[in-house]
C-alpha cells in the first residue's frame, strides 16, 4: 500500500520550478558627479576622481574630466567605460575634423556633434551625461549640457550625476539666483557674471557637501579653467588669493595655441 | 597627334607609358568647347559671369542654367558639359548640408570644393558591388565663388580633381583671351561694382553675337547678402555702364 500513499506526480501540478533568464546587462553606473559653470570670459568645468560599483569604490582616482583642444572641455559621467570611449571618439572627429577644414573645431560645433554621434546610437545609447565647457567664438564662457541620446542646451551652470539632486539645486539659487530677491533699490540679478573667485569657491562647496551627503561622491575633485584669450589669470595664479588646498597647474596649448588658456585646479575630498 | 595615343585612350583608368591619363586630357578638352565663364575675386566679395549660347531664337533663354547656388554662401558657375555638372553639384550641396547639420556652421569653400574634386576621380569599370559608378570622367569645370571666415573666394575645378583657388579665373572656348584681359585689368582693390562691368567686358571680347541681357548671366556672393544670380533689370543696368 505504501506504494499510492503518495499520489504519482502526474497527477498533481508540474514541477513548479520556472525557468530562469540569464541575461547580460551591458551597462553599469559608476557614480560621481560633475558640474560646469559659465563666466563672463571664462568656463569652469569640474568633477570627482572617484569611481564605484555599487558599495564598493574600484578606484579613488579615475578621470571625467578632458581636455578636448585649446577651447573646450569636455565633462562624462555614468558608466565610466561608455565615457572613456565616447571622449576617445570625440578627439577622433576633432582630429579627423582638423585635417579636413584646416581649423580648430569651435565650442557650438563640437556641441552639435556630440549630439549627432550621441543621437547616431539612438537604439543602443552611451550611457553617458555629458556636460561640455569652454569659450565660444565670440570670447565668452559657455557651458552646454546633454542627455545620453543627444538633447543639449546651452546653459550658465549645469550638475549632472550622482549628486545632480543635491548640486543643482544649489547652482540654481547661487547663479540663476532663484528664490533670491534684490534689495530694494539696488540692480537687477544677472545670471553668468559671477568673479571667477566666486564660482571656485562655489564648485568646491558644492563637491565637500555632495562628498558628506553622497557615498558615491569623494576622494579627489578636478577642476578645469579656461579663459578667454587675453584675460588676465592673476585671480587663479596668485597663492594668497586662492583657497588654501588648491593647486593650480596650467596645461599647455594642445593645438597652434590661439591665446585661450587651460588650468587645472586640484583639491583632494573626503575619502570615507 | 591622336595616332601616337591609339592604344593607351581607351580604358579610363590606364596609364600611357609617359604617365598620361587620355581619357581625362580628353576631358579637359571638353571644357575649352564649353560656353566662356568667369570669375572675381574683390574685398567687397566674388563674382561668376557667364556666356550663354543661344543657338536658335526660338530658345527660350532663361532655361539656360549655368550658374548655380551650392548653399547660401556659396555658388558655382560651369563650363564644358554642363549635364555632368548637375550631379557634382547635387553632391556639393548634400556636402553643405550636411556639414551644417553636423557642425552647426556654414562650410568652408575650400572645403566644399574639396568634396567635389573627391568625386571628380570616382569613375572607371565598374565592380558589381559599388552601384551606379561614373563610367567615364566629368566633362566639366566649375568655378566656385563663396564666402567663409577666410573672407572671398574663387576656385577653379577640373576633371582631373586638381582644384587651384584663382583672384580672377576664365574657363571655356574663350578662355585664353578672357584670362589674359583678366590679368591686365585686374587688381587687388577692385570693387564688386567694377568687377560686374570688368567680367562683362571680357566676355563681350569673347563673344561672338552681341552681349545683351538674354546671352549672359551674372552672379554674387557677398557678405550681406550671400549668394544671388543677378535680375535682368540690374544686369541691364550692368550692361548700359559697358556701351559708355
Amino acid at each position: 500500500m505504501a506504494l499510492y500513499s503518495q499520489p504519482p506526480m502526474s497527477y498533481t501540478q508540474e514541477p513548479t520550478t520556472a525557468p530562469v533568464e540569464h541575461r547580460f546587462n551591458p551597462y553599469s553606473d559608476n557614480g560621481g558627479s560633475i558640474l560646469a559653470i559659465a563666466g563672463k570670459d571664462f568656463s569652469v568645468i569640474a568633477g570627482d576622481t572617484r569611481q564605484s560599483e555599487g558599495y564598493s569604490i574600484q578606484t579613488r582616482y579615475a578621470r571625467k574630466v578632458w581636455q578636448l583642444n585649446d577651447k573646450a572641455v569636455l565633462a562624462t559621467n555614468g558608466f565610466a567605460a561608455d565615457g572613456t570611449n565616447f571622449v576617445k571618439r570625440v578627439k577622433q572627429r576633432l582630429e579627423w575634423y582638423e585635417h579636413a577644414h584646416h581649423k580648430p573645431m569651435g565650442l557650438k560645433s563640437i556641441a552639435r556633434m556630440i549630439q549627432t554621434m550621441l543621437y547616431g546610437k539612438r537604439f543602443f545609447p552611451y550611457y553617458v551625461y555629458n556636460i561640455l565647457g569652454g569659450i565660444e567664438e565670440d570670447g565668452t564662457g559657455a557651458v552646454y549640457s546633454f542627455d545620453p541620446v543627444g538633447s543639449y542646451e546651452r546653459e550658465a551652470c549645469r550638475g549632472a550625476g550622482a549628486a545632480q539632486s543635491l548640486i543643482q539645486p544649489f547652482l540654481d539659487n547661487q547663479i540663476y539666483f532663484k528664490n533670491q530677491q534684490p534689495e530694494a533699490g539696488s540692480e537687477k540679478f544677472v545670471p553668468g557674471n559671477l568673479p571667477l573667485s566666486t564660482v571656485l569657491s562655489l564648485v568646491v562647496d558644492s563637491f565637500t557637501s555632495a562628498t558628506e551627503r553622497h557615498i558615491e561622491v569623494g576622494d579627489g575633485l578636478e577642476i578645469y579653467v579656461v579663459m578667454q584669450k587675453g584675460r588676465s589669470a592673476d585671480d587663479l595664479l596668485d597663492e594668497k588669493k586662492l583657497a588654501p588646498g588648491l593647486k593650480v597647474e596650467e596645461l599647455g596649448a594642445l593645438g597652434e595655441g590661439e591665446g585661450e588658456r587651460t588650468f587645472l585646479v586640484r583639491q583632494s575630498l573626503k575619502r570615507d | 597627334m591622336f595616332l601616337t595615343r591609339s592604344e593607351y585612350d581607351r580604358g579610363v583608368n590606364t596609364f600611357s607609358p609617359e604617365g598620361r591619363l587620355f581619357q581625362v586630357e580628353y576631358a579637359m578638352e571638353a571644357i575649352k568647347l564649353g560656353s566662356t565663364t568667369v570669375g572675381i575675386t574683390t574685398p567687397e566679395g566674388v563674382i561668376l559671369a557667364v556666356e550663354k549660347r543661344v543657338q536658335s531664337p526660338l530658345i527660350e533663354s532663361s532655361s539656360i542654367e549655368k550658374i548655380m547656388e551650392v548653399d547660401s554662401h556659396i555658388g558655382t558657375a560651369m563650363s564644358g558639359l554642363t549635364a555632368d555638372a548637375r550631379t557634382m553639384v547635387e553632391h556639393a550641396r548634400v556636402t553643405s548640408q550636411m556639414h551644417n547639420f553636423t557642425y552647426d556652421e556654414k562650410i568652408g569653400v575650400e572645403s566644399c570644393t574639396q568634396a567635389v574634386c573627391d568625386l571628380a576621380l570616382r569613375f572607371g569599370e565598374s565592380v558589381e558591388d559599388d552601384d551606379a559608378l561614373m563610367s567615364r570622367p566629368f566633362g566639366v569645370a566649375l568655378l566656385i565663388a563663396g564666402i567663409d571666415e577666410k573672407g572671398p573666394q574663387l576656385y577653379h575645378t577640373d576633371p582631373s580633381g586638381t582644384f587651384v583657388r584663382y583672384d580672377a579665373k576664365a574657363i571655356g572656348s574663350g578662355s585664353d583671351a578672357a584670362q589674359q584681359s583678366l590679368q591686365d585689368a585686374f587688381h587687388k582693390q577692385m570693387t564688386l561694382v567694377e568687377a560686374h562691368s570688368l567680367a562683362l567686358k571680357v566676355l563681350k571680347e569673347v563673344m561672338e553675337e552681341k552681349l545683351d541681357e538674354n546671352n549672359v548671366q551674372l552672379a554674387q556672393v557677398t557678405p550681406a547678402k550671400g549668394f544671388e544670380i543677378l535680375g535682368e533689370t540690374e544686369l541691364k543696368a550692368v550692361i548700359e555702364t559697358l556701351a559708355a
